[in-house]
């Protein structure tokens, strides 16, 4: 008879990495495929080449530097799928190349991989292929949710995430009861956002847009980019809310708004860490 | 009682006696006690055969009648290699002479505790906790341990626990007593409210369960003051025990009957699990054998619980006066995922009890970078498990924090040559609550 001497616990609730990651994924098929009914077959198209490219980047790097493959925790299509998603269905296919390669390869394993990155690797991607060629990535045409079945599925939309606000909510709420993502920023995000946009008199119908929750409820609550502590997440949702509605204001565009808002949040992600850092119940007194 | 009735219903009892038992020297917090009997000697079922009065100390009993057949160390469940009494029995369950009371006094009560040898389910010696020199204002009675309840909570068990109850706020002069019981553990208040009549002892309800290993953190959610990790709950002028102890301390006041036996609940891989009456120092194997054995291949044995309980390195280990559950895993159930990396999700922080951050520290512990963990407040930790339970990339926070923890008391040492090694192993350090291995590191 072998047994086994271990630490405690000696066992675990089952949450983990591969099923967060392919939940979100499923979430963003969904609504990969109302934004194929809207732009047609070519939206699709973009978003399985950035998918593509994403994976392909990281296992390409794995074997090169002759680590473990890592693709099935599904963190590079995720990637890829939420770059494709920021994008135009318009866009030239060799741009989300470039940009995954950019993503995965510079942005994520420059810096240690899953778990050490800086920056959101798909919105990093996003703001180095806006940069660059802001003509060709730029959206033709704005969202507007006009009328409540708007909300549903949006004709008027430029950018392939804003084709369902619906869908991101009804998916996000899942993460949250799952316990996938905290509901701390996605909660305090919304509420300030619509808050801040009542008080200067925007109109919300510009502001809820699709591309709103899918920073809500995907990009701002990203697990490694985002705060740790309690007081910072809630802190963080706060900022993310502020910065959102200050860019729309002044630049009119509350899409592009969300993409800069978790940028920049993320770059101040570990000051609000640092300063927020919790006391223990129990504090041995020295 | 007479001691004549007592003696009627022994038989009954040990009919699940196992032939050997070994008796650990210490099955509490604090110094190891001495041996009162020599190899070859007879001992009675109750005879005191280990004692210590230089501290803090709980005296242990022969829980069958026998013979010494050595005293040598021994695996024990919690720390490693103990010495301990190995009795075998004779099969014919002779007993001392209980001296039960009948009307006792708050000095009788203290006086029966002690020599009775009571140990709660921290580890911590009951008789310390009745004769600390703070005023004890409150008498606790956690009921939130699933493995302590699943035991001892059985419907003829109950007026005894009260009945513990009252002996324990007698004993202690405490004036209010309480029981806390889980919010949706409804038939246990139910059944603890047709049995309660006394208006001094209420029944609370908590939100979490909080195994032994969260005695300070209960202290404070009941009472309000908080208790560092340095102090236990008896600082803050509360006396926290469980279901098992309060049942020990009627045994031991009402009938006389010493801290020899206790209730196990058995779960997991066995043909037939369920709770089993058994004599202190039986081993596991036996009590599993009185649970129908193994179905298939056992993986790990886990003594007090999954998430906070230790894995036991064989069969062999006794039984000690804190064991209340024994889980038998199959080779499949046991977890053998590699682990990943962090992705900083703050699962583990959103549980932690103690409002730390432990993915966090357990990341600096990786690195080697002790001083970061110490910051941290690592010694806050309580070690309840949870972080790991939830952690989604499967690491070993807890043993990474443990290792911090040890580190740290390397560090912060100075070695000092001529100074003796204490008494009993340092392997209690990792189960310690009370944050033992800080104050004899130093750090404290």
């Amino acid at each position: 008879m072998k047994l086994t001497v271990s630490h405690p616990s000696h066992i675990r609730e089952g949450v983990t990495i591969n099923k967060i990651m392919w939940s979100k994924i499923a979430i963003l098929l969904v609504l990969s495929l109302f934004s194929a009914v809207v732009f047609g077959p070519k939206a699709l198209v973009v978003v399985v080449v950035s998918v593509l490219a994403a994976v392909g980047t990281e296992a390409g790097i794995q074997k090169l530097t002759k680590q473990e493959l890592t693709i099935k925790d599904g963190d590079a299509a995720l990637i890829g799928l939420v770059m494709a998603l920021l994008l135009p269905p318009t866009i030239a296919l060799w741009i989300p190349v470039v940009g995954a390669f950019f993503a995965v390869a510079l942005v994520k394993h420059a810096f240690g991989g899953l778990g050490s990155t800086l920056f959101n690797p798909a919105i990093a991607a996003w703001v180095f292929m806006n940069m660059s060629w802001g003509t060709l990535t730029g959206s033709e045409s704005v969202p507007h949710i006009g009328e409540y079945t708007d909300l549903f599925i949006e004709y008027g939309s430029g950018r392939l995430a804003e084709v369902s606000a619906i869908v991101l909510v009804i998916g996000g709420l899942y993460l949250i009861y799952k316990k996938y993502i905290d509901w701390r920023i996605p909660t305090l995000y919304l509420i300030t956002t619509i808050v801040m946009a009542l008080l200067i008199g925007e109109e919300l119908s510009y502001v809820i847009t699709g591309m709103l929750f899918l920073g809500v409820f995907i990009l701002a609550p990203d697990p490694t980019t985002s705060p740790i502590t309690k007081k910072g997440r809630f802190i963080y949702g706060i900022l993310c809310g502020i910065l959102t509605v200050v860019y729309g204001y002044l630049t009119y565009d509350y899409v592009v708004a969300v993409l800069y808002t978790v940028f920049f949040a993320n770059a101040v992600a570990p000051f609000i860490e640092k300063n927020t850092f919790p006391k223990p119940v129990n504090e041995v007194s020295t | 009682m007479t001691t004549e009735e007592v003696k009627k219903e022994t038989p009954k009892k040990k009919k699940e006696s196992g032939k050997q038992v070994v008796i650990p020297l210490l099955q509490h917090i604090g110094i190891t006690c001495k041996p009162l009997v020599k190899v070859k000697e007879e001992v009675l079922v109750g005879q005191k055969i280990g004692e210590n009065t230089d501290g803090l100390c709980a005296s242990v009993h022969s829980s069958i009648a026998g013979h010494v057949v050595a005293i040598e160390e021994r695996l024990h469940p919690l720390c490693g290699k103990i010495s301990s009494i190995v009795i075998e029995s004779d099969e014919t369950n002779r007993a001392i002479e209980y001296s039960p009371y009948n009307n006792p006094t708050k000095e009788d009560i203290i006086n029966a505790v002690q020599e009775a040898g009571i140990v709660d389910l921290t580890g911590y010696p009951l008789y310390d906790m009745l004769t600390t020199y703070n005023r004890i204002d409150t008498v606790l009675i956690n009921l939130t341990f699933p493995g302590d309840v699943s035991s001892n909570c059985t419907s003829e068990n109950i007026p005894k626990i009260i009945k513990g109850m009252k002996l324990l706020m007698k004993g202690s002069g405490a004036l209010d007593g309480a029981f806390i019981i889980h919010k949706y553990n409804r038939s246990l208040s139910s059944k603890m409210k047709s049995e309660l009549h006394d208006e001094n002892i209420e029944i609370l309800t908590v939100k979490d369960d909080y195994p032994p290993v969260m005695a300070n953190l209960l202290a404070y959610e009941i009472t309000g003051i908080p208790v560092p990790n340095t102090q236990t709950p008896v600082d803050a002028g509360v006396i926290l025990s469980s279901a098992s102890g309060a049942l020990a301390v009627t045994r031991a006041v009402n009938e006389g009957i010493p801290h020899i036996e206790t209730n196990v609940t058995v779960s997991g891989a066995v043909r037939n699990p369920g709770t089993r009456r058994v004599n202190i120092g039986t081993s596991f194997k036996e009590v599993i054998q009185l649970s129908g054995g193994y179905s298939g291949e056992p993986g790990k044995i886990i003594m007090n619980g999954s998430l906070n309980g230790t894995a036991q390195p064989n069969d062999e280990v006794p039984v000690i006066k804190s064991t209340t559950e024994i889980i038998v895993q199959s080779t499949n159930e046991v977890l053998r995922e590699s682990p990943g990396p962090c992705i900083h999700c703050a699962r583990c922080v959103d549980v932690c009890p103690v409002n730390i951050l432990p993915g966090r520290i357990a990341s600096f512990s990786d690195m080697g970078m002790y001083d970061e963990c110490f910051k941290l407040h690592v010694s806050s930790c309580i070690e309840c498990g949870q972080c790991n339970y939830v952690c989604p990339s499967n690491r070993h926070i807890i043993q990474l924090i443990k290792f911090a923890k040890a580190e740290l008391v390397k560090l912060l040492t100075i070695p000092d040559e001529e100074a003796t090694p204490s008494p009993g192993c340092q392997t209690c350090e990792n189960p310690c609550l009370l944050g033992a291995p800080f104050i004899s590191g130093g750090i404290a």
